[in-house]
């Protein structure tokens, strides 16, 4: 589904050099795929997902979702930031129907279908809320009911759970996975927490740092549903050390230098 | 109310220690006249006053109307293009630079001794805040909320009207507020230089006459035109825009 070919991506720094945010990087997500990115800071995770989103274009080869090049914005892919990021003058329900309405695509079931995500994420009776009053996992939750009310095929996340409490991320992951259960769609979350990578996804793919390239493609063999209980399995723990070998062994390697 | 309580206290314990130490030290009137000398003066030229307040008012609410709508076009221009915004700022620095007290004697002699004199300085004092704090609050939209713009494919227009203009709105309050209260000074600065009327031309003609008590009420009827001037903002931002009010303040830009 989505294709992303020999991709790489320099920016221009303010200073005139340019910084190489990714090198030749190469992977494929399959339709209803859940994928993890993960790598330490500035490995250029959040660059990959904006080039799938069309909201940048890459330096040198092609990233192509069902074959088509993407050139610019699709309305078929949906991006939830690690910040909620919503408007502070409108209310929860608004604030879901916002890219529809901006979009023009908000019809007469728009508010209904709004309301029924909602009361799925918790946040029943909360339509009418402004995001201050909201705690921080209740706003992330109305920025998720925002993104899947596009009805995305491609569901982008950037680090999603990044700004959340320990308890409050681990209960929004397993609420992730029951809405991703709900609506098949394909996933690319990108985060850097490892165990939250492998609790998640199907495959995790490893990123090393400046330029970024792939490392490895962890194939994660638990089955689904996935609980906190897998956690203690050996696959699971097989694949942990695998992507934290990876990533040390980077760090160590650069250290060296 | 309760929070107007502790000002209202101080307000009070003010101009009773005001009241005493002129009656106490018996601080003649044409130095520093006691309130209630003041109060005497304003209530027996009360027709007088209420003209040249009305006349003042006039100048600071036509100044500031005009400079709400120069700034905030002005913003949305500087705001909208780096181009724009490197060809405008320093251009706006220089009028900001330039002293109004010396521009208004210019400005009368070239434009006649009528009221559009007293409203362009009233004009050149307010609206630098105004198109600092509006720009400010342009380009405060986290920028994720723009790229959700993007990704939903919303044209510039539409970026501009429904993300960064409503996210502009505590900050353009913020500069309103001062902006109001730079107005009222604006006009009488004006009124200093070339008026015949206003509270500014009363201050200066009681003056010349030692009618200090009169003088003083000038100066306190300004500081309440002031004071209701900045209430009346802050009343409109808590009707209009009730989510404003109480969420992040901007610091006010000087």
């Amino acid at each position: 589904m989505i294709a992303i070919e020999g991709v790489g991506k320099r920016f221009s720094g303010r200073d005139g050099g340019a910084v190489q945010a990714l090198e030749d990087v190469s992977l494929t997500v399959a339709p209803g795929e859940f994928v993890a990115v993960v790598g330490a800071s500035g490995c250029g995770k959040s660059t990959l997902l904006r080039l799938i989103a069309g909201l940048v274009a890459p330096s040198a080869g092609r990233v192509a979702i069902d074959g088509a090049q993407v050139t610019g914005a699709r309305t078929d892919t949906a991006m939830v930031f690690q910040a909620p990021t919503l408007l502070p003058w409108a209310d929860v329900l608004k604030n879901v129907t916002f890219p529809m309405r901006l979009m023009r695509r908000a019809g007469p079931g728009t508010e209904d279908a709004a309301r029924a995500l909602l009361a799925r994420a918790g946040l029943a009776g909360f339509e009418g809320r402004l995001p201050r009053e909201l705690s921080g996992g209740m706003q992330q939750r109305v920025a998720i009911c925002r993104a899947l009310l596009q009805q995305p095929r491609i569901l982008l996340m950037d680090e999603p759970f990044g700004a959340l409490d320990a308890l409050t991320r681990e209960e929004m992951s397993l609420e992730l996975l029951r809405l991703w259960t709900e609506s098949p769609m394909a996933v690319v979350f990108v985060t850097h927490s490892i165990s939250e990578a492998v609790l998640l996804a199907d495959r995790v793919i490893v990123m090393s740092p400046r330029p970024g390239r792939v490392v490895d493609d962890v194939a994660i063999p638990l089955p689904r549903p996935r609980s906190f209980d897998q956690e203690g399995l050996p696959a699971f723990q097989a694949a942990a050390r695998r992507i934290r070998d990876h990533i040390f062994r980077g760090q160590a390697a650069r250290a060296a230098a | 109310m309760a929070r107007a309580l502790p000002a209202t206290i101080a307000l009070i314990v003010f101009f009773a220690l005001w009241e005493a130490a002129c009656r106490g030290f018996a601080i003649p009137e044409f130095l520093l006249p006691a309130p209630s000398v003041i109060a005497r003066a304003i209530a027996a030229a009360w027709p007088m006053v209420l003209n040249h307040t009305l006349a003042t008012l006039g100048t600071v609410l036509l100044g500031f109307a005009a400079s709400i709508a120069v700034s905030l076009p002005l913003a949305m221009a500087i705001a909208s293009s780096t181009t724009i915004a490197a060809a405008l700022y320093p251009l706006l620095v220089v009028t900001q630079s330039i002293p109004k007290v010396a521009l208004a004697p210019i400005l009368i002699v070239a434009l006649g001794a009528n009221e559009a004199p007293r409203i362009i300085v009233t004009f050149l004092v307010a609206f630098f805040p105004l198109v600092v704090a509006s720009v400010a609050g342009l380009l405060a939209a986290p920028p994720e909320l723009i790229e959700l713009g993007r990704s939903c494919r919303a044209g510039r227009l539409q970026e501009l009207l429904r993300i960064r203009l409503p996210f502009a709105v505590p900050f353009v309050f913020g500069g309103l507020k001062v902006a109001a209260a730079l107005s009222v000074v604006g006009a009488v600065v004006a009124e200093f230089v070339g008026a015949d009327a206003g509270l500014g031309y009363l201050i200066q003609t009681s003056m010349a006459f030692f009618r200090t008590p009169l003088a003083f009420g000038a100066v306190v009827i300004l500081a309440i035109l002031g004071i209701l001037l900045f209430q009346a903002v802050a009343l409109a931002e808590r009707l209009l825009f009730p989510w404003s009010s109480g969420a992040e303040r901007p610091a006010l830009a000087a």
